[in-house]
C-alpha cells in the first residue's frame, strides 16, 4: 500500500505563511460588509393610520390560542392595529429573539423572563416604561407593590409582568395519605422539614424530598431568611461562610437518608417540569414554582399539594414569571404600551387570558379570574398564592443582574459536586462564589 | 493488489491444510461473538421501539410480549409539528448538500487535480490546510456572518446550512475527487487537446463522464453525514418547523417520562431507516469502493 | 467527520503533465487554461474567502472583544486579553473540559484502533463471509454518529436500562452509569469504540497489502504468531496506522452529539460529560458569551494543530514507507 501520508506534510509545511498573507487581505474587507449588513432591515408596517405590530412569545398550543383571542379583542376595539404574531417553543426562543434584536429587527412587543431582562435592558433594547405609568398610558395601579419592582433593571422599567408566581413547594399527597403521614406545613423550619422527609423516606421508603442544594430559587429564599439576598444590586448579597451552611445542611439531609441517590438528584435537577422527581415519582417533595403545580399534576396520577419553602415565608416574594416588554427602537412606541396595558389590565382580556402565564398581574382581574376557574389543581395553586400573598416581607429582591442564567447553572454543578461528595461544602461554597462573581462580571 | 489477495488467500489455504481447522472455527466463533455484541444495541433498540412502557422497564429481553406499534403515532404527534415535517426537512437538505458538495466539489478538484494555472499549488495546500480545519472553530463567527445577512431563522432557513456546500467548503471530498480524477489516463486529454477541445469541452466529455464513481461515493456520504450532522443543525435551526429529525429529537430528550421512551425509540428508529437503506443499497461501494476505486492513486 | 480511508498523494509528484509545450497555439492555450483553473476554481475560492477565511479572521477579532449577539458586531468592546485570562485562570469548567476531552481522545482512541486492528486480523485470516461480516461490523460507524443512536445508547446505561438488566442475570448490581461522574465518560468511549468498522476497514485494505512471503520466510525461521505480528504485521501496517491515528484522534477531540445527548446539552453530570465542543457551544450559544466562545475556538484550533505536528512529528521515528518511497 501506498504510504499515507506523502501528501499531507509538505502541505502543511506551505499552509501558515501563505494563508496567513490571504487572510490579512481578506481583513480589510471585513468591517465593510459587516457594518453594512447589521444596520439593513428597517420596513414600515402598516400604511394610512394602519398600524401592524409585531409580537413575539414562548410557549405552548394553549398559550398561543388566548393570546390570539385577546389580541383579537383588541384589534375589535382598535380596528386600525393588528398584529404579526409569532410565537413558538422554549427552546430556540431566546436564540431567536437575540438573532432579531441584533439585526436591529426586534418585534415591537415581546415576552422575556426574568434570566434574561437584565441582559436586554442592560443592552438598551426594552423601552423604558417609566414614563407611560408616569402619564398614565400604562396602569400600574393595581399591580402588587413588589412584582411591579421586579421588572424594573437600573431604576428603568424594563417590562410589565404578565404572571405571578412565588415558590411552592409541592408534595405527593397521595403518598402521604397511604402512608398514614403528616402533611408538611408552611412555617416549618428548614430542620423539622428534613427530618419530616427523613421520616417519610423511612416509612414510605420512598425519598421524602428532592435535595435543594442546586435549586436557585430555595437557595435564595435561605438567604434572604438570614437577612442576606442573592444578589445586591451587580454584587452577589452572599458569602461563602452562607453557602457552607446551605450545602452543610443539605449534606446534612442526604447522611439522614431524606434525599434520594445524588444520580436520582441530578435528574431531578433538570430544568424541565416533567422531570420535577415529584411528577416521576421517584421523591416526595418537588422545589418548583407555585403555578407549576398544576402542570407537574399532568404527569402524575398522584393527588399533588403546594405550600411554601420551609422557614419563614415572608422570605418570598411575588415574582414575574414572565413579562412582556416593548422594544426601544419600534415605531409604534405608543401603541405598543397601550396594547401591554389592555393584556395586563383590562378585565375581558384577564378572563381570555387567565392563569397561563402565572396568576393576572392586575388584582381586581386576578380575583375575578379566581372566581371562574374550575380547575381543581389551579383553584388550589390560586388559594396557596393568595395566602402567602399576604405574608410576603416589605423588601422584595429586585431583578437580578446580567450573568443570572449563568449563576443558575453554576450553582447546579458546584452542588452536585458536592452532592456526588466530590467536594466538602466548604469547598464547593468557596468554589460556587468565585464562579457566580465570574458569572456576572464581579471583580 | 487484487494479484497479492489472490496469492494471501492461496498462502491461507495451504497453512490450512497443514494446520488444523480448528483455528478457522476459533476465529469464526470469535467474530460471531464480537458480532453479537455489536449488533445487540442495534436489535435492542427495534425491539424497544414496540414494547409498551411496563415492557421497556420490565421486558429485558429483544422481543417485546405485545407489540405496540402504537409508539410510532404518539412519536409522530408528540410535538405541535408532525414528524413527518422534520424527516422531510432533513431530507431536503441532505439532498440540496448532496447537490451542491457533488458540483462544487468536481468543479474545484478538476481545477485543482487536472489544470494547470497561476498558484496552484497554493491553492492546493490551503485546501489541505482546510481538510483539517475543525468545523466547530467556526462556527460562532459563520453564525454571526450568516445571521447579519438575514439567513438564520429567515425565510430561507436552510441557507447557513446549504451556502457552504455549495462553496465546496467540505475540502474531503474535494480531494476525494482530485485523486480519483488523478487515476484518469492523461492521454486522454491530451488527445482532445490536440483535437482542439478546450479545457470546458474536456471537462464535459472527458473527466465528467469517467468520474461518476467519485461522485457516486461524494454523493453517498454527503447524504449520510448530512443526514447524521447535528452540531450545526442545531446552531442554525431556530424555528420548530424547520428543525431536522437530529435536531427534532432532542426534544424528546427535555421530556423524557417514562411513558416518552417508545415513541423516542421508535422516532430513533425511523431516523435511521435512511442510512440503513443506503448501507443495504451500496454496501460495496461504501466499503469496498472508497478503498479501491475511489482513491486510486 | 471524515470517515472514509484517504490515500493522500504528493501534489507535486502528480501535478498534471503539460499537454505538448511546443507547437504554435502554447501560450494561447496556456493562458486559456489559466483562466479555466480561476473558473473552475471560482465555488472554491468563494468559500475558501467567505466561510473560512473571513470567519476565522472574525473569530480572532471576537476573541479581545465581549461582544454578545444581542448587540451589533460594531458595538463589541475590545477587552484585551480578559477572555483568554479567564479561560486559563478562573473559569473551573473550562479546565474540566479541557480534562474530559484529553481523557476522551486518549482512552477512546487507541482503544478503538486496538479493537479495529483486531477485529481486521481476525477477519483477514477468514475466507468465508468475509464481506458480509465486514459490512455489518462497518455499520455502527454510519449509525454511530447520530442523535438517534446517542438516544439508544443514553438508554442502555442508564439506571434501569439494558446493560444493568444483563448484568443483574449474573446477580451483580449496575450503576446509574449515565447519571454517574466517575462512568459517565466511560459510556461515551465506549460508544466511540462499538464504531470501530471505519478504521477496520482501512486495516483491512492495508493488511491485504502485506507480502505473504515474509510471513512464509518467518514461520520458515520458527517465528512465534506473536513475533510475526511485532516484526511484520505492525512495521508493514505503520502507515496505515498512522493515518487511522491523525483521524481518529482528529475526530476524537471533536465529539460532540454523543455529549450533548447525555447531558441533555449541560455537560453534566459535574462536567463529567463537558467536551471542548460541549463547553464551546454552552458559552456561544447558551450563555450567548461569543467573544469568551470565540477565544475558546482559538486555542482550540492552535491545540488540534499542535498536535496534528506533534503527530507527524513523531511519526518519523515509527512510520515505516516502503525503501523506494521519498522522505
Amino acid at each position: 500500500m501506498e504510504p499515507i501520508t506523502r501528501g499531507i506534510t509538505p502541505a502543511q509545511r506551505t499552509v501558515p505563511p501563505l494563508s496567513r498573507r490571504r487572510l490579512l487581505a481578506a481583513a480589510l474587507t471585513v468591517p465593510l460588509l459587516l457594518g453594512a449588513a447589521a444596520c439593513g432591515g428597517d420596513d414600515e408596517g402598516g400604511s394610512g393610520g394602519k398600524t401592524e405590530l409585531s409580537i413575539y412569545w414562548w410557549g405552548a398550543e394553549k398559550r398561543a390560542e388566548l393570546t390570539d383571542q385577546a389580541l383579537a379583542l383588541y384589534t375589535q376595539k382598535n380596528p386600525d392595529v393588528t398584529f404579526k404574531k409569532t410565537w413558538q417553543g422554549n427552546q430556540g426562543y431566546f436564540d431567536k429573539l437575540a438573532t432579531l434584536t441584533a439585526g436591529g429587527n426586534a418585534p415591537d412587543i415581546f415576552q422575556i423572563d426574568d434570566n434574561y431582562i437584565s441582559e436586554y435592558a442592560g443592552r438598551g433594547v426594552t423601552l423604558d416604561l417609566t414614563e407611560y405609568t408616569g402619564n398614565g398610558k400604562l396602569d400600574v395601579s393595581k399591580f402588587p407593590e413588589s412584582l411591579l419592582k421586579y421588572g424594573e433593571v437600573d431604576g428603568k422599567l424594563a417590562g410589565i409582568a404578565m404572571g405571578e408566581n412565588t415558590q411552592g413547594l409541592v408534595y405527593d399527597k397521595t403518598l402521604l395519605s397511604k402512608n398514614k403521614l403528616p402533611e408538611p406545613k408552611t412555617g416549618m423550619s428548614w430542620e423539622e422539614f428534613i427530618d419530616w422527609a427523613a421520616n417519610v423516606s423511612k416509612t414510605a421508603n420512598l425519598p421524602g424530598t428532592q435535595d435543594a442544594s442546586a435549586v436557585y430559587q430555595a437557595l435564595w429564599v435561605y438567604l434572604r431568611q438570614g437577612g442576606k439576598d442573592l444578589y445586591a444590586g451587580k454584587q452577589l448579597g452572599f458569602d461563602e461562610a452562607d453557602i457552607t451552611k446551605w450545602f452543610a445542611l443539605w449534606k446534612g439531609a442526604r447522611d439522614k437518608g431524606a434525599t434520594p441517590t445524588p444520580d436520582v438528584i441530578h435528574e431531578g435537577n433538570a430544568s424541565d417540569v416533567s422531570k420535577q422527581l415529584v411528577a416521576t415519582g421517584k421523591a416526595g417533595t418537588s422545589w418548583v414554582w407555585a403555578n407549576q403545580m398544576p402542570e407537574l399534576k399532568k404527569s402524575t396520577d398522584s393527588e399533588l399539594g403546594v405550600i411554601a419553602y420551609p422557614g419563614d415565608p415572608s422570605a418570598q416574594w411575588a415574582r414575574a414569571s414572565m413579562y412582556f416588554s416593548a422594544f426601544r427602537g419600534s415605531k409604534h412606541k405608543d401603541v405598543a404600551v397601550d396594547v401591554i396595558n389592555f393584556l395586563a389590565n383590562d378585565p375581558e382580556a384577564g378572563k381570555i387570558l387567565g392563569t397561563d402565564r402565572g396568576l393576572p398581574p392586575n388584582l381586581d382581574v386576578r380575583k375575578q379570574v379566581a372566581d371562574t376557574v374550575s380547575d381543581p389543581n389551579m383553584k388550589q395553586t390560586i388559594a396557596v398564592q393568595d395566602e402567602l400573598g399576604k405574608k410576603f416581607g416589605p423588601n422584595p429582591p429586585t431583578v437580578p443582574p446580567q450573568g443570572h442564567s449563568k449563576v443558575r447553572s453554576e450553582l447546579v454543578r458546584v452542588a452536585e459536586e458536592v452532592v456526588y461528595g466530590r467536594q466538602t461544602p466548604e469547598q464547593g461554597a468557596a468554589s460556587f462564589v468565585t464562579a457566580a462573581k465570574a458569572a456576572i462580571g464581579q471583580s | 493488489m487484487r494479484q497479492g489477495a489472490v496469492m494471501r488467500q492461496g498462502a491461507v489455504m495451504r497453512q490450512g491444510a497443514v494446520t488444523v481447522t480448528r483455528g478457522q472455527a476459533l476465529r469464526l466463533g470469535a467474530l460471531l461473538l464480537i458480532l453479537a455484541v455489536v449488533l445487540y444495541p442495534l436489535v435492542w433498540m427495534v425491539g424497544t421501539s414496540f414494547k409498551s412502557p411496563q415492557e421497556i422497564v420490565n421486558n429485558i429481553g429483544l422481543i417485546p410480549r405485545t407489540f405496540t406499534p402504537g409508539n410510532f403515532s404518539d412519536g409522530w404527534n408528540k410535538f405541535d409539528v408532525g414528524f413527518g415535517r422534520f424527516f422531510v426537512n432533513s431530507a431536503l437538505v441532505s439532498l440540496m448538500t448532496v447537490v451542491g458538495n457533488s458540483v462544487s466539489c468536481l468543479l474545484a478538484a478538476y481545477a485543482l487535480g487536472r489544470l494547470r494555472f497561476r498558484l496552484r499549488g497554493v491553492w492546493f495546500a490551503l485546501m489541505i490546510g482546510t481538510l483539517l480545519l475543525p468545523g466547530h472553530v467556526l462556527i460562532i463567527p459563520q453564525y454571526i456572518l450568516f445571521r447579519s445577512l438575514g439567513w438564520v431563522g429567515g425565510d430561507w432557513p436552510y441557507l447557513p446550512l446549504l451556502v457552504p456546500q455549495f462553496l465546496a467548503t467540505e475540502a474531503f471530498f474535494v480531494f476525494l475527487i482530485v485523486q480519483f480524477m488523478r487515476g484518469i489516463p492523461r492521454e486522454l486529454d491530451e488527445a482532445a487537446v490536440i483535437d482542439g477541445a478546450s479545457p470546458y469541452s474536456i471537462f464535459r466529455h472527458v473527466i465528467l463522464p469517467l468520474s461518476r464513481p467519485a461522485l457516486v461515493t461524494t454523493a453517498i456520504f454527503s447524504f449520510i453525514w448530512t443526514w447524521n450532522d447535528f452540531f450545526r443543525q442545531l446552531v442554525f435551526l431556530s424555528d420548530l418547523k424547520d428543525y431536522t429529525a437530529p435536531v427534532a429529537l432532542t426534544l424528546f430528550i427535555d421530556s423524557s417520562s417514562e411513558s416518552a421512551v417508545g415513541p423516542m425509540f421508535a422516532m430513533s428508529l425511523l431516523s435511521l431507516i435512511p442510512v440503513f437503506l443506503f448501507f443495504i443499497a451500496f454496501q460495496r461501494l461504501l466499503v469496498e469502493g472508497i478503498n479501491t476505486s475511489g482513491l486510486k492513486g | 467527520m471524515a470517515q472514509m480511508p484517504v490515500r493522500p498523494t504528493d501534489p507535486a509528484s502528480a501535478a498534471p503533465a503539460a499537454p505538448d509545450d511546443r507547437g504554435p497555439g502554447r501560450r494561447v492555450r496556456r493562458r486559456r487554461e489559466n483562466l479555466a483553473g480561476y473558473v473552475f476554481l471560482s465555488p472554491w475560492l468563494l468559500g475558501l474567502i467567505g466561510i473560512t477565511a473571513i470567519p476565522m479572521l472574525i473569530s480572532l477579532y471576537l476573541s479581545f472583544t465581549d461582544y454578545s449577539p444581542l448587540i451589533p458586531l460594531t458595538e463589541a468592546n475590545w477587552i484585551g486579553l480578559d477572555n483568554y485570562r479567564r479561560m486559563f485562570t478562573a473559569d473551573q469548567s473550562y479546565w474540566h473540559a479541557v480534562q474530559v476531552t484529553v481523557t476522551f481522545a486518549l482512552v477512546a482512541v487507541p482503544l478503538k484502533l486496538a479493537a479495529a486492528l483486531a477485529v481486521a486480523m481476525l477477519l483477514n485470516r477468514t475466507m468465508r463471509g468475509i464481506s458480509v461480516f465486514r459490512g455489518l461490523f462497518y455499520l455502527p460507524s454510519l449509525l454511530g454518529g447520530s442523535v438517534a443512536l446517542a438516544i439508544v445508547w443514553v438508554s442502555m446505561f442508564n439506571r434501569d436500562g439494558a446493560f444493568n438488566s444483563f448484568l443483574a442475570l449474573f446477580g451483580i448490581e449496575g450503576l446509574p452509569w449515565v447519571n454517574d461522574p466517575d462512568w459517565a465518560l466511560s459510556t461515551l468511549i465506549l460508544l466511540a469504540v462499538w464504531q470501530f468498522g471505519a478504521p477496520m476497514v482501512i486495516f483491512l485494505a492495508g493488511l491485504k497489502q502485506v507480502p505473504v512471503e515474509l510471513y512464509e520466510a518467518a514461520s520458515v525461521d520458527g517465528a512465534s504468531g506473536w513475533r510475526k505480528f511485532v516484526h511484520i504485521t505492525l512495521p508493514m501496517l505503520s502507515p496505515v496506522i498512522f493515518f487511522n491515528l491523525v483521524l481518529e484522534t482528529i475526530n476524537g477531540f471533536q465529539g460532540f452529539t454523543s455529549a450533548f445527548v447525555l447531558s441533555n446539552g449541560t455537560g453534566g453530570p459535574v462536567d463529567s460529560t463537558l467536551m471542548y465542543t460541549l463547553n464551546l457551544y454552552i458559552a456561544g450559544f447558551v450563555d450567548l458569551d461569543m467573544g469568551y466562545a470565540s477565544a475558546m475556538a482559538w486555542v482550540f484550533l492552535l491545540v488540534i494543530g499542535a498536535i496534528t505536528v506533534l503527530l507527524f512529528n513523531t511519526g518519523r521515528f515509527w512510520v515505516h514507507y516502503s525503501d523506494n518511497e521519498e522522505r
